[in-house]
């Protein structure tokens, strides 16, 4: 396998690796992209949240501490990379509504708000507010999403409920590719004689054609409905993941899946190869540049030991907050657990700090000082740093 | 075999095929890592639905924490087949080198019967799905071959396989004769069925009889110098996974070093310099569906790769996908429902593409796709030989 030789390989298949890569393909290289299996994207809410922490996403990226790793990313740079992003995903027909200028907010399936800065189409017309009246719709035997959270803190909501055939999410979305089954959904629909202004599901509806279902349906209805994120298996984090890496096919990206990367090959202060475990001859494929988007704790590019967290790639060396007394909050529903700290430091090239070789670029959510669940800092993060480290990647590669 | 590495993060079953038109079965989550703290070895297996998984491995590669729920319940299926009694349809499809031998030998009598009203009613009787023609018994099998020899420096043992061997041997020819052209010079060892479809079918001791005997058979041929080039990826991942893995093969370490995929060869001749193809122009639109088991071979997509040398070709790969069939699975009456849903499905994406034909690796993959479709689908090396401009005989 070491036959093939690419510009740069790209490891790791989150938002910030489909979108390094999608990015260096355009500019012309040969980008490969490798990956253990499927990223933490698909378990998420397919929401673009980029910073939380102030009604202006911009502001807030503004008042984030001197090390946090948004600094390295200048403004134009997040502009780009976030307009570029809502731009795949309309050639992709999963379109993303919002901007910049402001942030948003989406209803959970607790009936709470989320704020968040683009959201799935399919998620535009989310409630601002508990007073809104909006009528919810929930599927026989669908297990974790119950209406009753929502009613709960929301006055004028009711809720009906369809028999789909099928209990689980998954299963649902399938029956909504299918125009019979949507058909007679709808038909079902008109006979509720809903009265409220907005119509609520759980994010069920279709998984390649979620646009169009929701467009027949508010056609149909004749008013506004949308989706609310369900727990894993999410749908919206499925299509975002699905877009993205089609569109890094269509730029000519190649992906190895199942393929965890197990050793280097090294040559003074560049990195040759990463090889791949396999039951015959080593995989191993060649680049000039490696960037790695690997992703944190969940994601896997972080593995922690009792007294230690390491890089799992390349051992990189690791930023830790201090001993293991900081890294927990007491609260664990608290948002300062001093691990999410954790991660690589970098310089303002995104090359990590104290490593050995020239050739390797870091972005998304192993990055040190990042904090995603304290500041809000999620896909919208790993976009603008996948964009901004790989600008530094191609730089070398000239 | 790590179902405690499972986080229940469910990325297995958003990508389970099966999961997700047919209710009965769980998923890889609960089938594999959840129901596998309940196995122990005291207990007969009762769990039925272990069969309605299709082997595609999907749920492997989409794994993020390294659980293979594939492996977990493929060993929970050979659990249920040695407590149970076998279906006629898992008897027959388990020894489905024998019956393609009897086949072949009877090709025009055999092919007509199956095509038969009676035939199908039978077909169905046993629990057999006839939604899709079966393929036709080759009467020369590939086997049968006369060998060309020559003095190349390069030699090639070809593993063909069952699908070539007894169904189109024309495609086995054609790989021959390019091998040739490449001034590669290729034998054809002593080979049997893999074992996969006797493993799919719940019967390990019958499949460890087919590997033992290839092992010794292909290991002779390594020691004498030569490469195994496989080009069924369903007999590829046996070799290299399942005989080292759940068959518990000795030497199919040396096996596994030296099989190559028949593309991921040419391709490393051609980048090794070695051999310099004169592709010409072809004028295609097609549609690549990516084999499930080519996926899990971890090796990309070589003949893709090889495809995209061609000058005029318009290729799109789709891997999303899985066609349905799993070789013998969709010919079970029991998931002849689920096998032409994801067919279906598998099909409108390729029609989505405006291809004007297809084109994959695996041989059951083509079968389901143009039965399903009306399209044409072809083997990789049928469009390389149209580039190199090699005529096959029939």
């Amino acid at each position: 396998m070491s036959v093939i030789e690419y510009d740069v390989i790209v490891i790791g298949a989150g938002v910030a690796g489909l979108t390094a890569g999608s990015w260096l393909s355009g500019q012309g290289l040969k980008v490969a992209l490798v990956t253990t299996g499927e990223p933490t994207a698909c378990l998420s809410t397919g929401c673009i949240d980029v910073c939380a922490q102030n009604e202006d996403p911009l502001q807030g990226i503004a008042h984030l501490p001197a090390e946090h790793p948004f600094h390295l990313v200048s403004n134009a740079t997040i502009h780009q990379a976030l307009n570029d992003f809502q731009q795949i995903m309309t050639d992709m027909g999963m379109s993303y509504t919002g901007g910049l200028g402001k942030n948003r907010r989406i209803l959970s399936a607790i009936g709470t708000f989320k704020t968040t800065c683009l959201t799935p189409s399919t998620m535009q017309t989310s409630p601002q507010n508990e007073n809104e009246k909006i009528h919810i719709i929930t599927f026989t035997g669908l297990k974790d999403f119950y209406p009753g959270y929502i009613i709960s803190r929301f006055p004028n909501a009711s809720f009906s409920i369809y028999n789909a055939g099928v209990p689980t999410t998954m299963g649902i979305a399938a029956n909504f590719e299918d125009d019979t089954f949507l058909e007679a959904f709808i038909l079902w629909l008109e006979k509720q004689n809903i009265r409220e202004d907005k119509i609520a599901f759980p994010a069920v509806l279709g998984l390649e054609s979620a646009m169009s279902v929701k467009e027949r349906i508010e056609h149909r209805l004749e008013r506004p409905i949308f989706e609310i994120p369900t727990i894993p298996p999410s749908m919206p984090g499925r299509r975002l993941f699905n877009g993205l890496k089609d569109h890094f096919r269509r730029k000519g990206g190649v992906i190895y899946w199942g393929w965890p990367v197990a050793g280097v090959e090294k040559t003074g202060r560049q990195i040759e190869a990463v090889i791949a475990e396999s039951r015959g001859r080593p995989n191993s494929l060649n680049a000039r540049a490696f960037i790695l988007a690997t992703g944190s704790f969940v994601g896997g590019g972080l593995w922690a030991k009792r007294d230690t967290i390491m890089e799992k790639v390349f051992n990189l060396p690791v930023f830790v907050p201090g001993g293991q007394e900081v890294w927990f909050d007491q609260d664990y529903f608290s948002v300062n657990h001093g691990i999410g700290e954790t991660g690589i430091a970098v310089d303002s090239s995104f090359r990590p700090k104290g490593c050995p070789w020239d050739n390797i670029f870091v972005c998304g959510a192993i990055l040190a000082h990042t904090e995603a669940l304290k500041n809000g800092c999620g896909h919208g993060f790993a976009i603008a740093t996948a964009q901004a480290a790989a600008q530094c990647c191609l730089e070398h590669i000239r | 075999m790590k179902y405690e590495h499972c986080i229940r993060c469910t990325i297995c079953v958003e990508n389970c095929p099966v999961f997700r038109v047919n209710p009965e079965f769980p998923g890889p989550k609960q089938a594999g890592p959840d129901a596998q703290r309940f196995r122990n070895g005291r207990e007969k297996s009762a769990e039925e639905w272990v069969l309605l998984c299709s082997q595609c491995k999907r749920c492997e590669m989409a794994c993020p924490c390294g659980v293979e729920p594939a492996q977990i319940i493929l060993r929970a299926q050979q659990r249920y087949g040695l407590e149970h009694p076998h279906t006629a349809a898992h008897l027959l499809f388990a020894n489905n080198y024998y019956l393609s031998t009897l086949g072949s030998i009877t090709a025009p009598l055999a092919n007509r019967f199956a095509a038969t009203k009676i035939g199908k009613k039978i077909f169905r009787r046993m629990g057999i799905a006839t939604y899709i023609p079966f393929p036709k018994f080759s009467f020369k099998t590939l086997r049968g071959e006369k060998k060309a020899r020559s003095r190349e420096a390069r030699k090639v043992a070809f593993f063909y396989g069952c699908f070539i061997n007894f169904y189109r041997p024309d495609i086995g020819r054609k790989i021959i004769r390019m091998l040739q052209s490449f001034k590669i010079d290729v034998v054809l060892p002593p080979q049997w069925c893999c074992g996969l479809p006797a493993l799919g079918n719940g019967n390990t001791a019958l499949a460890r009889s087919f590997a033992r005997k290839n092992v010794a058979s292909l290991s002779n041929y390594i020691d004498a110098g030569y490469d195994v080039v496989y080009t069924c990826t369903s007999c590829g991942l046996c070799l290299l996974h399942d005989y080292q893995g759940i068959l518990e093969i000795p030497e199919a370490k040396k096996i596994a070093e030296n099989s190559f995929d028949l593309y991921e060869y040419v391709l490393k001749l051609i980048t090794e310099r070695e051999i310099k193809p004169n592709f010409r122009e072809v004028n295609r639109v097609l549609a690549y569906h990516i084999p499930c088991h080519l996926r899990a071979l971890k090796i990309g997509y070589p003949a893709a790769d090889v495809i995209k040398l061609i000058p005029g070709l318009q290729c799109r790969i789709l891997d999303d996908a899985c066609c349905g069939l799993n070789g013998s699975y969709g010919f079970k009456k029991i998931n002849e429902a689920t096998a032409v849903q994801l067919g279906r499905r598998a099909v409108s994406l390729i029609q989505k593409t405006g291809a004007e034909a297809i084109v994959a690796d695996c041989g059951s993959c083509r079968m389901q796709l143009s039965g399903l479709s009306g399209m044409d689908a072809f083997d990789p090396v049928e469009i390389i030989c149209e580039s190199l401009g090699i005529k096959g005989k029939k």
